[in-house]
């Protein structure tokens, strides 16, 4: 082509305008004299509205009864009541336009719903009933239990799930965060009256959290929530138990095996803190420098310049009584050492060498950043919201926090990789084909190997 | 409510680039695509996956912006970036806070003036893709299944048939040219879309598209592709092995309608009653009722793609995970029961108007965040995008809702009839291997 016209556009990128400020838009935070702490937000984006009921007891509680049992009361809690069947409610939720899911992790059980503001009064009315007057059905519960046996066995082959099980096994024996997903043996022994029990203990209004978000006033809003569980009899609340830990042996290394696997899943981690720490912040910032972000080092490293992997990540779980950071990668299997080798020398360089000005602002801005990009919808705002409260977090954390991650330093991320990211403590799990990968996880130390079933081998 | 008023201005370029504004100020941040129209469907013979191993390259660098440029300039102006390849369409895509809007315009203009990209950058892209494969795919229980196992038994032409992931011996042999090659044919300005939502001042947002884009030279419009296919006259069918999986599969798929037609509107009605979660018909019957499945999902070009997004043809689609003391035909055979009372008896009305309201809340939470769950408005801009290079008509997002809204029980019925037969469906199984010892 001849000369085209040259272009007037500049040959750098252009900087960023003054920002508009970030405003967090008020909460109603009420608690009904049942106990039930309530939470709500206007959101106007769209028809709709999201809610999220917590009950802050989760699989952790009752995991001297049966691994698992917080998640099968939730799962049946949905397909029956006193006032209606299992099909009456899904036909009911879609005559509503309504979603509505429940389950159970380690801290918390919860029901979550959204729908369209016009039928909110009914479906917050099926909230409370589920909460209230769920009955279990006989046949509900042996369907649901089926096809969580049948799930578990499809688990039991998918790398990210066996790693994820070995490694919070290694970081929490025989605390109950040492267990993510109960045995086959153990959801055949669950019984129905062991759900009931569960449900009758913790789903209480003094145990419970109610968010919610959307397009509504706040204080109509209030007055359907205290004409739906304003009668909600209370309850005592329980504690989980927090068990000691383990004593950590040291940098261990596990290796899964599952023939036939053309990749290998590693996860690294080792215990760190909950979100209530005050290191909290600081972990984050260095999270997000060692590859907790696209433009981070381990991202850089072993995906932008060696090509081993697709989406290498790194992450701070904060549980409710403790906490853990993980690396975890899909690697080819000639390159599982050379990973390995990467991932311990980007948290040697962590932990050694303080992060220059440049990296250190590009990551308080991005954190900052994305935080507020939870302001635009519904879900972000429930989710920042859920977080805050259940944690019981300061009234202003939302509004604060991006000022207090504006003032870390680089001797902050330092201070925090050097106490979170326990590279003498790391437990090095490897999920593969074992004739594969052994010769290469071995030069990390002797590999305890397992099999998918979780049997030492 | 079925007429929407989403505010949306849109205009096109001197080089045919379209610009689309849709502005909301709630709050401090935005929501910028590009969307070119060309999808793994046509990408080109012996080169299966190159559609999305391009994908990779668009962020491996361009004229004034580096490779991880791209990445570290949206990353520490506070936002995230992605890209993604549909049958139709590739995306790339950021939500930024607002202050960062022109900077984002100036790295998208740079990479579709010019992509500057070096063998080590496709090297590097090519076994991150491969691992990308794997991890989703060839070391994943139910990879693939049944999005890459049913376009070669349901289609003859290979646009619609080939592996669209890629066979890693076409991987192997892209070359720098071809990456060229395929950026010169497919992604000028005039076979392009820019979105820009969220925080905007429409006649700033159109002069900032201005500024920076209108100086990239036009080039020639892509000769259209051939993706016809000939008439399905048989039912067809495939068996797959599923490595690691324990449980058989089964998935179903009904040559769909053209979109935006009525037949479209009613088929997407039919595609709800059947499909609508655990209150659709074959989720109730299959796995709450009679439970020879213990997993029933489906949909219209399910389940990489939606109802909107596709522009040639495809496939409504039932995917079945079956318990194993049921056969394949045993499954095939409940399911077939289902069908046949939809086309027999049809719908009623009592039944159609809850699939219509629940289709409507379907709808607007897809605006408000669709598929990407930290992109605010990802879905606003998919509909807008594949409206206005699809239909010539952004602003169809506000008056789309009408035509389903408008449907009856007796088109419900008609569609039924007319598409959910043998000899328009294709079966792909997944037979779980025999397992030697662990």
């Amino acid at each position: 082509m001849a000369s085209a016209p040259r272009s007037e556009l500049p040959a750098a990128a252009p900087p960023l305008t003054p920002a508009r400020p970030v405003i967090w838009p008020p909460r109603v935070h009420k608690t009904l004299s049942n106990g039930l702490e309530v939470v709500l937000v206007e959101s106007h984006t769209i028809p709709k509205f999201t809610g999220e009921l917590f009950f802050r007891s989760g699989n952790a509680v009752a995991i001297a009864k049966a691994p698992g049992l917080a998640d099968m009361t939730a799962t049946v809690a949905r397909t029956g009541t006193l006032k209606r069947t299992s099909r009456e409610i899904e036909e009911d939720l879609r005559r509503m336009g309504s979603d509505l899911s429940s389950g159970a992790g380690a801290d918390t059980s919860v029901i979550s719903f959204a729908g369209l503001v016009e039928f909110s009064n009914g479906l917050l009315g099926l909230v409370s009933e589920l909460a209230q007057q769920a009955n279990f059905p006989e046949d509900e519960f042996e369907r649901e239990r089926r096809q969580l046996i049948e799930g578990l066995r499809i688990e039991r082959t998918t790398p990210g799930f066996l790693a994820s099980e070995r490694l919070r096994r290694v970081l929490f024996g025989a605390h109950p965060y040492g267990t993510i997903s109960p045995t086959e043996e153990q959801v055949t022994s669950y019984r129905v009256e062991q759900l009931k029990e569960f449900y009758q203990r913790y789903y209480r209004p003094g145990n419970a959290l109610l968010v919610m978000v959307g397009d509504f006033s706040p204080q109509a809003m209030l007055a359907q929530i205290e004409s739906a569980f304003g009668s909600w009899a209370s309850g005592p609340v329980e504690e989980a138990p927090d068990p000691a830990l383990p004593e950590l042996p040291g940098r261990r290394v596990y290796l899964v095996h599952l023939p036939g696997s053309v990749q290998t899943q590693i996860s690294v981690g080792n215990r760190a803190i909950t979100r209530k720490h005050p290191d909290w912040l600081r972990l984050t910032l260095a999270n997000s420098i060692y590859g907790g972000a696209f433009n981070s080092r381990l991202v850089m490293n072993i995906r932008e310049e060696k090509g081993y992997t697709y989406s290498p990540h790194s992450g701070a779980h904060p549980l409710r009584q403790h906490g853990y950071f993980s690396i975890g990668a899909a690697v080819r299997n000639d390159v599982v050492a050379a990973t390995l080798t990467e991932i311990f020398y980007e948290i040697d360089r962590m932990r050694s060498t303080p992060v220059g000005e440049e990296e250190l602002d590009d990551a308080r801005s991005y954190l900052t950043g994305v935080f507020s990009l939870g302001l635009a919808t519904q879900d972000g705002l429930a989710g920042q919201l859920a977080t805050s409260t259940l944690e019981k977090l300061p009234d202003d954390y939302l509004e604060t926090y991006r000022e207090r991650v504006l003032k870390l330093t680089s001797a902050d991320v330092l201070d925090a990789a050097q106490k979170y990211f326990d590279s003498a403590h790391a437990q090095i799990v490897n999920v593969g084909d074992r004739a594969e990968i052994e010769s290469q996880a071995a030069q990390f130390g002797k590999p305890e190997v397992y099999d998918a079933q979780g049997n030492r081998i | 409510m079925t007429q929407l008023n989403i505010p949306i201005e849109s205009t096109t370029l001197p080089n045919g680039l379209r610009v689309v504004i849709s502005p909301d100020r709630a709050a401090p941040v935005a929501t910028l695509g590009v969307y070119y129209n060309i999808g793994f469907r046509i990408e080109p013979r012996g080169r299966s996956g190159f559609a999305h191993l391009f994908e990779h390259m668009m962020f491996q660098g361009s004229a004034n912006a580096g490779k991880m440029v791209h990445i570290k300039l949206i990353n520490s102006s506070g936002g995230v970036l992605n890209g993604s390849t549909h049958y139709d369409v590739t995306n790339y895509y950021e939500s930024v806070p607002s202050n960062a809007l022109e900077r984002v315009l100036w790295l998208e203009a740079d990479r579709m003036r010019a992509l500057k990209v070096d063998d080590e950058n496709l090297r590097n892209q090519r076994d991150v893709v491969k691992e990308e494969v794997r991890v989703n795919v060839l070391n994943q229980p139910y990879g693939g299944f049944p999005w890459l196992d049913l376009p070669p038994i349901a289609y003859r032409n290979w646009s619609n048939a080939h592996n669209f992931y890629g066979d890693f011996d076409d991987l192997d042999a892209a070359t720098l040219d071809d990456v060229q090659n395929f950026f010169k044919t497919y992604y000028a300005p005039s076979n392009a879309v820019l979105l820009i939502l969220g925080d905007v001042d429409t006649d700033e947002g159109i002069k900032l598209a201005e500024r920076h884009f209108a100086s990239i030279p036009s080039g020639p419009q892509p000769s259209p592709a051939d993706i016809d296919e000939p008439p399905q006259i048989e039912e067809r069918r495939g068996v797959v092995e599923e490595k690691f999986g324990t449980l058989p599969g089964v998935a179903i798929g009904y040559q769909s309608p053209r979109r935006v037609t009525p037949e479209w509107h009613a088929a997407a009605m039919l595609d709800q009653a059947l499909h609508g979660g655990r209150a659709g018909r074959v989720y109730r019957r299959l796995v709450l009722e009679q439970q020879i499945a213990v997993d029933a999902e489906g949909g219209i070009h399910y389940p990489v793609g939606d109802l909107f997004d596709y522009n040639g043809p495809t496939l409504m689609v039932t995917r079945l995970l079956h318990k194993p003391e049921y056969s394949v035909d045993q499954t095939i055979a409940a399911y077939d029961q289902i069908i046949a009372e939809m086309k027999e008896k049809g719908i009623t009305a009592e039944e159609l108007e809850p699939i219509k309201v629940k289709f409507r809340s379907n709808y607007f939470s897809m605006l408000e965040g669709g598929h990407g769950a930290s992109i605010p408005r990802y879905g606003l801009m998919h509909l807008l995008a594949c409206f206005s290079l699809f239909d010539d008509n952004p602003k169809l997002v506000n008056t789309i809702l009408g035509g389903f809204m408008e449907v009856t029980p007796q088109a419900v019925q008609s569609v039924a009839q007319k598409l959910l037969t043998r000899h328009n469906r294709s079966i792909a199984i997944r037979q779980p291997a025999k397992k030697g010892a662990a």
